[in-house]
């Protein structure tokens, strides 16, 4: 009764190991060419088309391909891209001269012709849903080229933010003919710009692969091959960083820091230019989730200043900062980090004080408290749905039991839309502080374009005409000024409850000497330094 | 004239499980959220630009007409474009599917065989130290969540040992117009942490179902007979028993097989395997509801067409169902 050979147990396991185990190959880094840059990154590419949507998603990995007329520096000041300098000829009128000898990828020379191409592709051609870069151009008149190196650019009244609008915009090529389509530019037709990396390959969702541009006008660049890896799984990156399949890995999470460090890999971290918040609807008589302690609707509590300063006092943003962001953020006071332009040197984050915060409540009528869903998206930002639960606990020190609601973000949008929230913690970016003011705490405006994302409904017309007054000065001293004044005089009324600014943190390998980090979240080749050999 | 019914009857089910799949699978990505707030940027987008961008997706329209358009569509064989990527749904769907496919048939290459061979072995010595064994550790494998098994695979694997990476799809080589990595080496090295993390569950799952057909089987006349008429152990359990206890192991390959295909998300998403089940949990995600909806109607088609083949196969295998013929 005995079996025959092949089947002795023993003999099984050595064949497994021999199978799985036996002929490895060295490393597969070996494999990698000398000078590629391999980049993980959470990034998803979405279409080829530099003038769809106004994601980070596209522009970060597109911005190797195309470039822009003005560029941000990393203290999002203005430099010169394609444009060499600029000048408002009059309250309507602004003149940009372009750079000499700069050719596109397939060897086309560029010229102002091409600025004008992009924007009427953009104002008048792409039509919704690729409408997302529509709000930058639409205060455009008209757009000429008097010489092949001068853009003139008639405005629809003052557009003093003109220049800062185009360090969004990408330069891409006239065709021989009509216009090129979104369909066209992700069905293969290989996308052209004057970037330091020409196109070679993209599969969606996977990988993105970059050649050099032997003829860049910025010198030559760095690496002959860029690959970026589409990594979503924040852990999946990590892995991929540790074991040197990839030079460089973004949106690292911060409880990963620490064991990346051991492993020999560098970290780099900055203030994101964006800044996370608590908004109340202040508009409507009654809310969803709002009640008192035995459960009764009461009439909407935040349109009392007391209240909101009340929960603004008892917010604990140490713990955010410390605990939940593990260090990697900063604790907010308003919606850029100190120091960035046109932020308030006078706006600090305060401590909480509970015992003020009861008193301030007592005031406004409430001197036991209330009951709220203090709603949020999971996932979306760095610390979101555990920020809601630590601030349910700080609350609940004065008194107001508030119910964490997180929800996909999607989820949490739609619902948000719908006027399901009473109080939610939301967040934005912007390229300056303006932009957030503009949309964030403005008064809702169609017309003029503001309050897009005041879902509260906060209104404050001394504050509109301040910032409306900032907007018209030109950039400089004189604007960051007027900026951080309206600034310090909205946040007195407390519309919103800032509480951090996360920082994107970047991990990279021996390969890369440094990485310059940017507050707008951008991953890019053009930020590496090759370690020296 | 029995076949044609049966295959009439067979097709007709199929088309109603679709239509059942695909008003499930709509309702229920509908209810998620409001995709338009993933194509703009709701951080700097107009209401105007956000409603705009509802239109011209057609979104405002009411459910069931959204329903119907899609459906008309599907009819005329387009499964519309996808909301993120702007390219045709099923082509999407289509371009990940070499991945998933070799990800997939190369975990089923080690399970089966080796499940198998495992059941047969324990089954055969019922009772004895690498019976007891193999059961325990199976429980084991069955029991532990696929993602824990596949950080531990990619931390033992990968960054402990250094021996495999930690993800992706290595090197690709063309052929029959598609990029498959088993046809490169550094693509096979980058295979097989991924699949031994789909694999080992299924060598659990089918070496017990191949273990309990083995004690069933060998306690039947006909293999007493066999021993007595002085056949090797050898040769009744690979001539006699496996035959007999491949049923339920085909079915179970089947259909695990389909799921495969299918929803090994966890394992594709931690791997960074650009394969059709990543494809599916990104575009839920997203809420990129054509390629949701594409990614659902060739799982339910495919599942139809592996049943219909697991069928076929019992003819084929048990000698039973052959002679009932």
């Amino acid at each position: 009764m005995k079996l025959g050979s092949p089947f002795r147990p023993r003999l099984l396991s050595a064949l497994l190991i021999s199978i799985f185990l036996g002929s490895a190959p060295a490393t597969p880094a070996q494999a990698q060419e000398r000078g590629e840059l391999r980049i993980a990154t959470s990034y998803k590419l979405m279409t080829l088309d530099p003038q769809y949507a106004n994601l980070n998603e596209n522009t970060s990995l597109l911005s190797h391909i195309y470039e822009r007329l003005v560029y941000q520096d990393e203290n999002l000041e203005l430099k010169p891209g394609l444009a060499t300098s600029w000048r408002p000829l009059s309250d309507s009128q602004w003149e940009f001269k372009l750079r000499e000898n700069v050719r596109f990828h397939d060897g086309s020379a560029f010229d102002a012709d091409d600025v004008v191409y992009t924007i009427e592709r953009i104002r008048d051609v792409l039509k919704p849903p690729s409408g997302g870069f529509r709000s930058y151009v639409s205060g455009i008149k008209s757009v000429s080229a008097p010489d092949p190196l001068t853009v003139l650019i008639e405005t629809n009244g003052a557009v003093p933010n003109l220049p800062l609008s185009f360090s969004s915009i990408f330069v891409m090529n006239r065709p021989s003919e009509g216009f090129v389509t979104t369909e066209d530019l992700n069905a293969g037709r290989p996308p052209v710009g004057t970037g330091p990396y020409r196109f070679e390959r993209w599969s969606s969702g996977e990988s993105l692969r970059l050649a050099r541009n032997d003829d860049y006008w910025g010198g030559e660049p760095v690496w002959s091959k860029v690959t970026f890896r589409v990594i979503e799984n924040p852990a999946a990156r990590v892995a991929a960083l540790s074991t040197g399949e990839v030079d460089v890995a973004d949106a690292i999470p911060a409880r990963d820091v620490a064991s990346l460090e051991q492993r020999g890999a560098k970290i780099a971290s900055v203030g994101a230019a964006r800044v996370n918040f608590v908004q109340f609807d202040v508009a409507r008589e009654t809310l969803p989730g709002v009640t008192d302690k035995s459960g009764e609707p009461i009439a909407n509590p935040f349109k009392n200043p007391l209240v909101r300063r009340a929960l603004a006092l008892a917010t604990d943003r140490g713990i955010l900062v410390d605990k939940i962001l593990a260090g990697y953020g900063t604790a907010a006071a308003q919606v850029f980090p100190n120091s960035l332009p046109g932020t308030s040197a006078k706006l600090l984050p305060e401590a909480p004080n509970y015992e003020e915060a009861k008193t301030l409540l007592s005031k406004a009528g409430f001197p036991d408290g209330f009951n709220l869903v203090l709603a949020g998206p999971a996932g979306r930002y760095p610390g979101d749905a555990e920020s809601l639960q630590a601030i349910a606990q700080s609350w609940a020190r004065i008194g107001v039991n508030a119910q964490p609601a997180a929800a996909p973000f999607s989820v949490f949008n739609t619902k948000r839309a719908a006027g399901d929230y009473g109080v939610w913690y939301g967040g934005t970016s912007g390229e300056a502080v303006d932009i957030i003011l503009h949309t964030l705490l403005a008064s809702p405006n169609s017309e003029r374009g503001t309050g897009a994302l005041n879902f509260g409904k906060y209104q404050n017309a001394a504050f509109d005409g301040m910032l409306a007054k900032a907007e018209s000065v030109e950039a400089g001293p004189g604007r960051n000024a007027a900026l951080a004044q309206a600034t310090e005089f909205v946040m007195a009324d407390q519309p919103i409850i800032p509480l951090y600014h996360f920082h994107h943190i970047v991990g990279y390998g021996p390969r890369i000497g440094s990485y310059v980090m940017h507050p707008r979240g951008w991953t890019t080749a053009m930020q590496t330094l090759a370690a020296a050999e | 004239m029995g076949m044609i019914s049966v295959a009439l009857g067979r097709l007709s089910q199929a088309f109603l499980l679709l239509i059942a799949m695909s008003l499930i699978g709509f309702i229920g990505i509908h209810s998620v959220g409001n995709p338009v707030f993933n194509v703009v940027n709701v951080e700097t987008a107009t209401p105007e630009d956000i409603r705009a961008a509802t239109i011209a997706l057609g979104l405002n329209q009411p459910i069931w007409r959204q329903y119907l358009v899609f459906i008309g569509n599907v009819v005329s064989g387009n499964f519309g474009i996808s909301y993120i990527y702007h390219l045709p749904a099923f082509d999407l769907v289509m371009s990940k599917l070499p991945a998933t496919l070799e990800l997939a048939s190369i975990a089923m290459l080690i399970a089966a065989p080796l499940g198998t061979g495992l059941g047969l072995v324990a089954g055969r010595r019922s009772g004895s130290l690498f019976d007891r064994t193999m059961l325990k550790a199976s429980v084991s494998a069955l029991s532990i969540p696929s993602f824990w098994l596949a950080m531990m695979l990619i931390l033992v694997g990968a960054i402990l040992t250094g021996w495999f990476p930690s993800g992706g799809r290595g090197a690709t080589a063309s052929f029959l117009g598609q990029e498959w990595s088993f046809l490169t080496a550094n693509g096979l090295w980058h295979l097989v942490l991924p699949a031994l993390a789909l694999a080992i569950p299924n060598i659990a799952l089918i070496a017990r179902l191949s273990r309990s057909g083995t004690i069933e089987v060998e306690n039947l006349d006909y293999t007493r007979f066999c021993r007595a008429k002085g056949l090797s152990s050898q040769r009744i359990l690979l001539r006699h028993t496996l035959p007999n206890i491949s049923v339920p192991i085909v079915t179970i390959i089947g259909l695990q097989f389909g799921g495969m295909l299918a929803f090994a998300v966890v394992v594709e998403s931690i791997f960074s395997w650009p394969g059709v089940g990543k494809l599916l949990i990104d575009s839920i995600q997203l809420l990129d509801r054509p390629v949701v909806m594409a990614t659902l109607t060739f799982i339910a088609v495919a599942f139809v067409v592996l049943n219909a083949l697991v069928d076929l196969f019992y003819a084929v295998l048990d000698p039973r169902v052959r002679l009932s013929s």
